[in-house]
């Protein structure tokens, strides 16, 4: 099944590639417009010999890392508080709700002034881009939670604090996977929308210096990096923790 | 010696905008190491009792006195064993059964070794590392029942523990759960709407009438233990109890 699976996909992505070869080979467009798969393969093995774009992806990385464990953090405490207190709940839960709906790069001015052309700026965006998703899931989480359980963890004598970290937040946790899914996915394109206005390191650096440069292959190549990271920390990082916690919990 | 000891307790709930008294004035004593039923019509607010018992909800009038001092909060000294277990599906079963001992902030070791010694008494060891949801939903009872003991309560609660059980598993606990009262020599309040189950467990059954309720008998079962289900002695008692049940549980309909 897994296997089947996998070789579709391998099928499928070397027809892809061979029909953007026929479409270069068919002359339409000329170079400078629509690479062939060579060029844009032959850009990322320079960028990838000069370091840059290594360095590009690590400047990235570390950005969204930051931005998101802020998110992540944030999103938390303020998911927790909205599901247990009432008028937290009422007040700023419908503010979050607003503010979910700000797209991160919207985030881009306000960074930009208060924090200028800096690393700060870029994270600030991508932790904005975040933390509502993260709170949002949380909420829904500790929402969700099946009374007893909490019924059970008091009766045992938990509280306050400690029946946050030993209940509520394992309890929501198959909820606030989601949610650090929803926030990466949203931190994500918020570092790469930030870098390209901002215009300096990091990937979306890269696709505006590409822009620049009128080079249709670097924009093409870094794209399918941005891609890729995608698909691999959402496969590797989110999907395995989100197994182990449903395999756990008897879900799957 | 009175353990515990409820004086006219009430409650009311919103329904609909309307108030609705569930409890209209329980009064109940129990002595130390008394194995006490309670059964009623469904709906009666015999759980809503146990969980003001446990200070997990608050009477709107009357009080719960614990050797004699009233408690109002929940604490270690009542723990509730909840019909569906409420075990927590993040924790295996051993962290499970170690996790009010966690919370009160007793040393690893000493945790393992009480915690052994209760998974070995309801024959859990096997499981110890295993998730809840590779047990069956006797084994489950059995780990929040372990969960439970560990704390050592001075009073245990039981909310209907063997509802969803199938009928061989439920029998084997009720045996089970006899050995257990007499070896821990806890007090024990037990919730169930099963008369044949009140019986068989009971020192004492207390029936609760229709709401408000209030109890409206106390039938002594006093007879020789371990009682199994198939012991057929044990029908006049569940007679005597139905007696009391029936108009209760007609007049609820």
């Amino acid at each position: 099944m897994k296997k089947n699976h996998t070789w579709k996909r391998i099928v499928f992505y070397i027809a892809l590639v061979a029909v953007w070869q026929a479409f270069d080979s068919a002359n339409i467009w000329p170079d400078q417009v629509f690479p062939s798969p060579l060029e844009v393969g032959e850009d990322l093995v320079y960028s990838a010999a000069d370091g840059s774009l290594f360095f590009g992806i690590g400047t990235s990385m570390w950005r969204l890392i930051v931005g998101l464990a802020i998110a992540i953090g944030g999103g938390m405490v303020l998911g927790i508080f909205m599901a247990r207190v009432e008028t937290i709940n009422q007040t700023i839960g419908s503010l979050v709700l607003g503010l979910q709906s700000i797209p991160s790069v919207a985030w881009v001015p306000l960074a930009i002034i208060w924090f200028g052309l800096t690393d700060a700026g870029i994270i600030f965006v991508t932790a904005m881009g975040a933390l509502f998703a993260v709170t949002i899931n949380t909420y829904s989480g500790v929402k969700n939670i099946d009374p007893n359980f909490i019924a059970a963890a008091r009766n045992m004598g938990a509280k306050g604090e400690q029946l946050i970290t030993s209940v509520l937040i394992p309890a929501a946790f198959p909820y606030m996977i989601s949610g650090f899914k929803q926030g990466w996915a949203f931190a994500w394109r918020g570092v790469i929308g930030a870098e390209l206005l901002f215009s300096f390191l990091g990937l979306g650096f890269l696709l505006n210096v590409g822009r620049q440069l009128s080079d249709v292959s670097q924009v093409i190549a870094i794209m399918i990096v941005v891609m890729a990271i995608g698909i691999l920390i959402d496969g590797f990082v989110f999907r395995r923790i989100e197994n182990t916690v449903m395999s756990r919990w008897g879900l799957r | 010696m009175t353990k515990l000891e409820a004086k006219n307790i009430e409650k009311y709930f919103d329904h609909d905008g309307q108030k609705l008294q569930a409890l209209g004035g329980i009064d109940l004593k129990v002595n130390d190491g008394d194995f006490v039923c309670l059964v009623g019509p469904s709906g009666c607010g015999k759980s809503t009792f146990l969980r003001i018992v446990a200070g997990l909800d608050r009477p709107d009038n009357g009080e719960i006195l614990l050797d004699g001092k009233p408690v109002t909060e929940t604490g270690p000294d009542r723990i509730l064993v909840f019909q569906e277990g409420a075990l927590f599906p993040w924790l295996k079963v051993i962290d499970n059964v170690e996790f009010g001992l966690k919370i009160a902030g007793i040393p690893k070791s000493e945790r393992s070794e009480i915690s052994k010694r209760y998974l070995d008494m309801m024959q859990l060891t096997r499981f110890a590392e295993s998730y809840t949801y590779q047990l069956s939903t006797g084994m489950k009872q059995r780990v929040a029942i372990a969960r439970a003991l560990v704390l050592d309560p001075d009073v245990l609660l039981m909310d209907e523990p063997f509802a969803a059980l199938d009928t061989q598993t439920r029998d084997l606990l009720l045996v089970e759960m006899q050995l257990i009262w007499e070896r821990t020599k806890k007090t024990i309040l037990f919730v169930t709407h099963n008369v044949a189950e009140a019986a068989m467990l009971g020192n004492r059954v207390a029936v609760f009438t229709n709401r408000p309720s209030t109890i409206k008998k106390e039938i002594v079962i006093d007879y020789r233990r371990p009682r199994i289900s198939e012991d057929e002695n044990l029908s006049k008692y569940q007679q005597q109890i139905l007696a009391e049940l029936r108009p209760e549980v007609k007049a609820s309909e």
